[in-house]
Parts: structure tokens; sequence; C-alpha cells
């Protein structure tokens, strides 16, 4: 008698414990049961789904999901037994799929022992309706609950608070029992919360109310206004509700407050990135300098070759549309990839910032020494014949790289986010933040601390004289722009991290650039700091405060234009003898 | 044996008059897109498309009216993304070309510029891409996707799975504003209350709803702030985004969505604007399990499309219009709607037996009309719209979109916002 109750605990035990990568092959009593539950109809099915719920077993998990989507099938058998399958993910070359038992996770194969193979057309999809899916999602909730990683198992408690049945309080008790991640127990203690706030009891809906403020839980606004906007809700309730509705207000304030000043600092970030090689080409040379923005595509398509270096291979060829003397100019190029995977690719992006840096100044350099050097006196000419070089190279891009844009992948190491206090912090932003410091002060010690920097400084400010008391100008200034045009192509290296590489990048943040430059004041590098600082904040408060994010661009653009009628020389202006 | 060589040699020569005279017969068709400027990116694709269409119409013996075949000769031409040249070209095919039927247009503002010069000359234009609806011009036939056969059923499809609060998100031009306040109203009228609808509404002086949903210019690249917003709007695990953003400005709003750590699980995106061709262009890998909705995706399983997608492989392989990418195509919704236009007017044209546009037009208002195309039956209707299936899709690693549901034989209707107030305000 004891025998089959030992026998049966130690199965359902394995069954608990199922380990998850090797659960679609065994033949255990969970995989029996959810066959059963496909098969069996009504009240029993119920029965079978919320047994199904405790087991905590990925294969559960995947084999529910699937039949939510019409992704598991009848299959009806010569002898009129019916086998639920779903089909393998893999198909073949006429469109079949092995079909996997549900029962046992094998093959099914007919009475000769081969693999029936099928499309998904052949064969009849387990039947599914509103209600059935809702229960069979209650079971993924549940089993979400136990299983995943903790932003998941968060969502999945919210859910399960969101619901309002009642039914799951104990489920969630139960679990905040167990749970000890921090974040997931206040998600959990959240929606115990919501729960009891969907009964009827006054005074566990104020207990809840009470709860729910000092969670400061955002997510539980909604709920707690409709709660008290109910009829027949006691006035003990809508007093404990409107207090914690504005607890909650106040926070979420704060959270806006330091999330706009954290988005200011990154979108402040951002300008500063790509004004800073502008500062030096435009605000210490004097060069108008309209192909900055193609240094910038520079760098980011130089971003996306080292990517593809690091995974198949680089590869183009370019077709001249006119003929030298009556052949086709055609010219292509290979180069092979290491077909790098997991970690080591994805420190492709370590690479790829040197790299871009080193393309783009290489890139300033030919500029410089084969136009610019002859326009140094002639700063409107430098503007049209910038422009010109950067229709070119526009061009080029589209010849080498195509005119759709390319796609850049992000390193994972960039994605994602932490959260403080509900304010969260994208990788990617930090990342650009620390990125800008680092590059203004190696900028600012390059400049200011090195001799390189002294001469770069007496040239730029008077070139005769310089040249006279000895320096080489024409190798300071091919080294100063092949710098500025280095600092654009490092700002291409992180844009493709946030948006778009295609052959007009660079048209997207040329104006940007220029404004950021004058209104720091030409030739001041802590002008540019502050001013790309200062538009970065200021746009992101007004697109906070007017909800729109066109206004507050407008608005920052009448201030500039404002301010420059009142300041000429922007915020820094530079005071110099020189009479140029 | 002079006496029979002559008769021969007649013979002969009215054989070969005959075949000339055969091979001559040709009927000019307009094809009216964007091959140069911002649009071109999108509008190639379908002229390709209905290039394919006309081969394969051509190959097939080309159209039959009365006793006489007579093949499609393509007239196209370049509205290189400036509109107002638009319709110059469509006048230029209408009077000096004096093509049978034009094929072409993009965006609503293409549209909308040349529809008076169609109804001057009496032309006759198949539409093929996705477009708000408000429209009904005798002389247009759309094949597009109307709003209830695209944004609707997308919504419908949230709400069975149970969300309760909807952020509308769009481009500012006339395509997102309209689809989204039909949107807001369909979502009113499904019991959806205000404050849970989100992005923000506008209003006029008389406190009518003029405007729902956020909105940003072509080509934005700072969508912080607005994520930060949806993420707060998504708190409570129930949310969803209605995506309306037109072209490259998805790429740094997913990528922002992506860091921001909204999963598709708990809100996910769905998006109008993007097919198959768009994600070629864009970083699949952070937006697989966003939504589409189309009436037509190139991971259909069913034979007609498989047989349809090999055809267009082999043709791309052999044809040699100039111009035509071969390497990585992908098919999408706006192509395939491109060639049905081709195939349902061939019928309407045989049906009439002429090429004269009233007597198309009437073949075509019959509703008998309908072609078998790769996306399944698409029939036209009185109204000149289309009946045909609509999926919604969740988007791949790959490109390619993984069809999750499917409504069968959805009938086009353009006028919903009149419909949609008379209701709610019966409400």
């Amino acid at each position: 008698m004891k025998l089959p109750l030992v026998l049966a605990l130690a199965v359902l035990l394995a069954g608990l414990t199922a380990n998850p990568g090797t659960a679609l092959a065994e033949a255990d009593p969970v995989r029996k049961k959810l066959a059963e539950a496909i098969l069996s109809e009504g009240g029993e099915q119920q029965q079978l789904l919320n047994e199904l719920a405790d087991t905590g077993s990925k294969a559960v998990v995947e084999i529910l999901t699937a039949w939510s989507r019409e992704g598991v099938f009848i299959f009806t058998s010569a002898d009129n037994s019916k086998i639920p399958v779903i089909l393998e993910e893999a198909e073949d070359s006429a469109g079949k799929r092995r079909a996997l038992r549900i029962e046992d996770g094998q093959a099914l194969r007919d009475s000769q022992g081969s693999e029936l193979r099928f499309a998904s057309s052949e064969l009849a999809p387990a039947d599914t309706d509103m209600r059935l899916r809702s229960v069979i999602q209650q079971a993924l909730d549940t089993l979400a609950l136990s299983m995943g990683a903790p932003d998941s198992r968060r969502s999945a408690a919210l859910k399960l608070g969101n619901s309002q049945k009642i039914r799951y309080l104990p489920l969630l008790q139960n679990r905040l029992s167990k749970e000890r991640n921090s974040e997931v127990r206040r998600g959990i203690e959240e929606a115990v919360a919501l729960l009891e706030l969907s009964g009827t009891d006054a005074r566990t809906q104020i207990e809840a109310i009470r709860h729910l403020g000092q969670l400061r839980a955002i997510g539980c606004v909604d709920n707690l206004k409709s709660t008290i906007a109910k009829k027949g809700c006691a006035p003990e309730v809508i007093a404990a509700g409107k207090e914690a509705i504005r607890s909650i207000e106040d926070h979420i304030w704060w959270v806006n407050f330091f999330g706009t000043i954290f988005h200011g600092l990154s979108l402040g970030s951002v300008l500063l990135v790509v004004a800073l090689g502008l500062a030096i080409t435009f605000g210490l040379m004097g060069i108008i300098n309209m192909a900055h923005g193609e240094m910038i595509a520079v760098g980011a398509y130089a971003c996306y070759v080292v990517q593809n270096l690091f995974a198949a291979g680089f590869g183009f060829s370019v077709t001249l549309p006119f003929n030298f003397f009556g052949r086709p100019l055609h010219f292509g190029l290979h180069l092979p990839g290491i077909n790098a995977t997991g970690w080591f690719y994805e420190t492709y992006f370590l690479f790829a910032i040197p790299m871009s840096f080193a393309a783009a100044a290489l890139a300033g350099l030919f500029i410089e020494r084969t136009v610019i050097r002859f326009l140094y006196r002639r700063p409107l000419e430098s503007l049209l014949a910038t422009w010109g070089i950067s229709l070119a190279m526009q061009q080029c891009f589209r010849m080498v790289f195509g005119a759709n844009n390319v796609q850049v992948n992000s390193p994972s190491w960039l994605l994602g986010h932490f959260t403080i206090n509900d304010v969260s912090f994208g990788y990617n932003r930090v990342f650009v933040i620390g990125f800008a410091a680092v590059i203004v002060l190696a900028t600012w010690l390059l400049l200011t601390k090195t001799s390189l920097g002294l001469l770069v400084r007496a040239v730029m400010q008077n070139r005769t004289m310089a040249s006279c008391l000895g320096v080489r100008t024409a190798r300071v200034n091919m080294l100063t722009f092949a710098f500025g045009s280095g600092l654009a192509g490092l700002a291409g290296a992180f844009l493709s991290q946030i948006g778009n590489v295609g052959p007009s990048l660079g048209q997207t943040y040329i104006v940007d650039s220029f404004m950021t430059v004058v209104l720091g004041g030409v030739g001041s590098i802590v002008g540019t700091v502050c001013s790309a600082v200062g538009i970065g904040t200021t746009d992101q408060v007004l697109q906070q405060t007017t909800g729109s994010p066109v206004t507050g661009k407008i608005i920052v653009l009448v201030a500039i234009i404002l301010f420059l009628q009142w300041k000429p020389g922007g915020l820094f202006s530079i005071r110099s003898r020189s009479l140029d | 044996m002079k006496k029979h060589l002559l008769p021969l040699l007649a013979a002969c020569m009215a054989f070969a008059g005959s075949t000339i005279c055969k091979a001559a017969d040709t009927i000019k068709v307009g094809v009216l897109h964007s091959l140069s400027g911002t649009m071109a990116i999108s509008e190639t694709s379908l002229r390709d498309a209905l290039l394919f269409a006309f081969d394969e119409i051509n190959k097939a013996g080309g159209i039959k009216v009365g006793d006489k075949s007579y093949m499609i000769e393509p007239v196209i031409v370049d509205g290189a993304s400036n509109w107002p040249l638009f319709a110059e070209k469509a006048k230029q095919l209408l009077e000096e070309d004096k093509v049978a039927v034009v094929f072409g247009c993009w965006t609503s503002v293409s549209r909308k510029s040349v529809l008076p010069v169609f109804e001057k000359d009496n032309g006759l234009l198949f539409y093929p891409v996705q477009y708000e609806g408000e429209e009904l011009s005798k002389n247009i036939f759309y094949t597009a996707e109307a709003v209830n056969q695209q944004a609707t059923p997308a919504v419908d499809y949230l709400l069975a799975q149970g969300k309760k609060k909807f952020y509308l998100i769009g481009t500012d031009y006339v395509y997102p504003q309209t689809t989204n306040l039909i949107l807001y109203k369909y979502l009113l009228l499904h019991g959806i209350s205000l404050e849970n609808i989100g992005g923000g509404l506008r209003k006029d002086d008389s406190g009518k709803v003029i405007s729902a949903g956020k909105y940003t210019p072509f080509g934005h690249t700072d969508y912080q702030q607005i994520v930060s917003e949806i993420k707060q709007f998504a708190a409570s695990g129930d949310a969803c985004v209605i995506n309306t953003i037109n072209g490259d400005s998805n790429v740094p709003f997913f990528k922002e969505v992506a860091a921001a750590g909204l999963t598709p699980a708990d809100c996910p995106v769905v998006s109008f604007s993007l097919a198959e061709d768009e994600l070629r262009a864009l970083p699949t890998k952070d937006l697989v399990g966003e939504l589409g909705c189309w009436t037509y995706f190139m991971s259909l399983n069913t034979p007609e499309n498989k047989a349809f997608l090999g055809r267009w492989d082999s043709w791309l392989k052999e044809e040699n219009h100039p111009g035509v990418v071969k390497e990585k195509r992908a098919v999408d919704s706006p192509m395939v709607l491109s060639y049905d236009g081709a195939y349902l007017w061939k019928a309407a044209v045989e049906k009439a037996g002429s090429f004269d546009v009233d007597k198309v037009r009437e073949a075509l208002e019959s509703e008998t009309i309908y072609f078998d195309g790769p996306g399944g039956k698409i029939t036209i209707n009185k109204n000149h719209h289309a009946t045909k299936n609509v999926y919604i899709g969740e988007t791949r690693a790959n490109g390619q979109f993984k069809i999750v549901k499917s409504y069968d034989q959805v009938f086009g209707e353009p006028f919903l916002l009149k419909g949609l107030d008379e209701k709610l305000a019966a409400k």
C-alpha cells in the first residue's frame, strides 16, 4: 500500500526538478498529464491545467504557449486513437516538419518505425477557445512567477495583481515567502496589495492602499483612481486613496525630474561628441567645414566594417557610371571575416572605436592635403569647397555601401538598463556621458598640456607669426584638421549605437554641430561643452513640460537666436588681438 | 511552275504580315513611382513587382480582348519623390502616352496630387499602399489596405490579448494623424477610457478632439523622453504601443525601446509602416516579437505564395530591365498588392472586352472581378476597395514575420470616421 505512494511522490519530485535542458526528451508524468489535458474537455481539463501550473516545468511552459497559439496538433492514428503532437521548428525542403509527441517528446513514427513529417496545414490544431486560452494563460502566469529572470518574474506578478482575481492571492503570498530578489518582492507586494484592493472589505482596502502608497507603485495609480471613483466607496477609503495617489504622484514627479536631467545630460553628451570635432576644425582653424557630417559618417561606416570583419567579412564592388577609354571602370574589395561569436564578437565595438577615429582622421588628412590647405585665408571658399566634398562623399557611401541604411548591431553590454528608485538609466546613455567626458578631457589635455597643443594654439592664433618663429605651420594645420576629423569619427562610432547609419547620416547632425559650436563661442572648447549640455538639458526639460518633441526644439532655436543677438560671440567669446 | 509559286509567295507574305501585325498589338500601361529621392528606396520595389507581373502576363499570351491579344508595353516615369511632379507625370502619361491604366503612388500626398489629373482626364489609377481612407475617387481603385484591414484588426488582436492601455505614436503627417484619430474613436467605442489612450490629445476651440497621439517629425532621432513616458504608461503591465512612425526614425525608436527594457511580452509595439522590405534596413535583432499587420506576408505558408516566390526568384535571375536590383530582395505587401492590381485590371479588361476606362470601371464595380493572389483571394468591391485576407505577424530575427493570427476575407471600408462618430454619439 505504501509503495505506490512513495513511487508517486518520487515521480512527482522528478517532474518538479526536471532539468529544463532535457525536459523535451523525457517521458515523465508531467508530459502525460499535458497530453491528457489537451485531449480532455470542460472541468476536467481545467482541473488538469491547474495542476500543471504547479509543476514549474519548462516543457509545460513551451507546450502550453504553443497550444494557446494553435501550435499543438492532434494526429489521429490508424486505430483512431488521438495523439497530441507539436511540430518542430525546422522545416525540410518540402516545408514539412517532424512531429513530436507531447506524451514523451519523441518523434511520431508510423508502424514501420520511420518518422512522420507534416506541414502544419495537414494536421488539425488542438481546439482552443477564448475561455480555454485564458485558463492556459493563467497557468502560464503562475509558472512565470517562479521561473525565469527577475524582470519577467516581476512583470508576471504584476499581471496577476492586475487581473483582480482574488484567487491568485494565496499563490502570490506563497511566492512572496520564497522570493529573495528585492525588486521581485516589491512587485509581488504590489500585486498582493492590488488584489486586496479589489476586495470589498473597507479595512483591508485601506491597508492595501497605504501599502501601495508606501511602495510608491507607479503602475497602480490607475487602479487607485478607479477604486476611489467607484460608487459606494467608503469615505475613509477615498481619503486613504487620495493620500496614496498624492504620494505616488509626488514620486512620479521626482522620477521625471531626475529622468529628465539624465536625458538632458545624455542628449548634451551626444551633441558634445558630435560638435567637438567641429570645435577644432571650425572653432580653432576657422574652416567652415560643411564636410564635418560626412566625417561622422566615415566613423559610423568604419564601425560597420569592423563589425562585419568580426562576422562573415566585408566586401563591395563598384562599377563607375562612366567609361575609361572605352572600358567600364570596375573595382571591388573583399576582406575575409574572422567569424567571431559570443562574447568575442561583442568586443568588436572596442576595436571599432579606435578604427573609426583612424579612418576619419585619414580621410581628414587626405582632404586637408588636397583641398583645404589652399583655402586657409579664404573662409567663404572653404565653405563651398567642403560642401562639394560632402556631396561627393555621400555619393561614395552610396556606391560602396548602398543607398539603404546598414545595420550596426549594438553589443549586448550596451543594451539594457539599470534602475535606481524607478529612474532608469540606459547603458548606452551612461556610456555616451562617460565617452564624452573622456574625449573632452583628452582633447583638453592635448591642447593645453602637450607641446603639440602649444604649437596648435600658436598656429591657429597667428599663422604668419608662428611660421616666422620656425613652426612648421603646414604640418600643424594638417595634424589639427586630421585630429578634428578623427573626433568626428568617434562621434560616428557612438551614433551607430543609437541611430541609423546611412549615406545621409551626416546631414542630420551638421546643423546641430554648428549650432553648438557657435553658441559656445567659436574657438572655445569650454564653451562647446557648456552649450552642448545647456542645449541638451533645456531641450529635454521643454519636451517634458510642453509634452511635444517639436515645440521644445523650436523654443531652443529661438532662444539661441535671441541670445546670439545679444552676445554675438557666444557664451565664451575669445578676445584675440589678431586682426583676421 | 510560276503559277504555283505566286500564290505560295502571297500566302507566305500574308502569314508574315499577320504575325507582324499580331506582334504590333500592344497596349500602353503607365507606371508612376519615385525612382529617385527619399521614397525611391520603397517605390522602386513596386516598379519591379509591376514589371514582373507584366512580363508574366505577356509570356502567358497577353491580354485577350475580343479575339485579339494585346501585349503590355510599360511606360515608366519617375515621380522623383516630388509631389507636384507626380501630377505633371500623370498628365503626361494620360494625355501624351495615352496609357490605358496607371499603377503608382506610395505616399498619400502623391496620390492626392495626381487625383485631380485622373478625374479631369478620366484616367484609371491602381493604388497599392496602406493608407488612411476617407477618400473615394471614381478614377482610383485602391488595392491598398484600408484602415479596417490593418489598424483596427491589429487593435482587435491586442484587445483579445487582454491589453487595456494603448499608446499612439506616429510621424507627423496625414496618414498617422488620420489613422490615430480613427483608432482613438475605435478604442473609445471598445470601452477603453480616455486616460488609457496615451500620447496626448489635441482639441480645437469647441473641445472636439482633432488629433490623438504623440507625433515626431520625419527623421527624428531622440526618443528618450517619449520612451520613458511609454515606460511609465506601461508600468501596470497591460499596455501596448501603436506605432505609425514612418521611415528610418524607427531605428532610434526601437533602439531606445530595447534599451529601456520594454519587451514585447510586457508592452508589444505594433507597427503599420514596417514590412519585410523596410526590415531589411533595421536591426531586426532588437525587434523580435514586435507585431506587424498586413494583407500579405512573405512567410505565408500556402502553395500559391510558394509558387509565386519561386517565379519571382527565377524572374529576377532572367530579367534584364535596367535598374532592377537582384540581390537580397524581399517581397512585401505593397509589392504584392501592386502585382495583384495588374492582374485585377487584366481580368476587368477581359470581362469588359475593351480598354475603355468607363467600361473597365463598370466591370470592376460589378464585384465579380477577383484574383487568387499570393496573399489569398482579392476581390474588388463596388466601393473601389478590395476584400482580402488580413494577417498579424510577429517579427523574427531573420526579418520575416511569424503569422500569429489571420482574418479571412475582410471587406475594405474607406469611410470609418463618420460611422464611429455616430456610434459614439449613440453611446
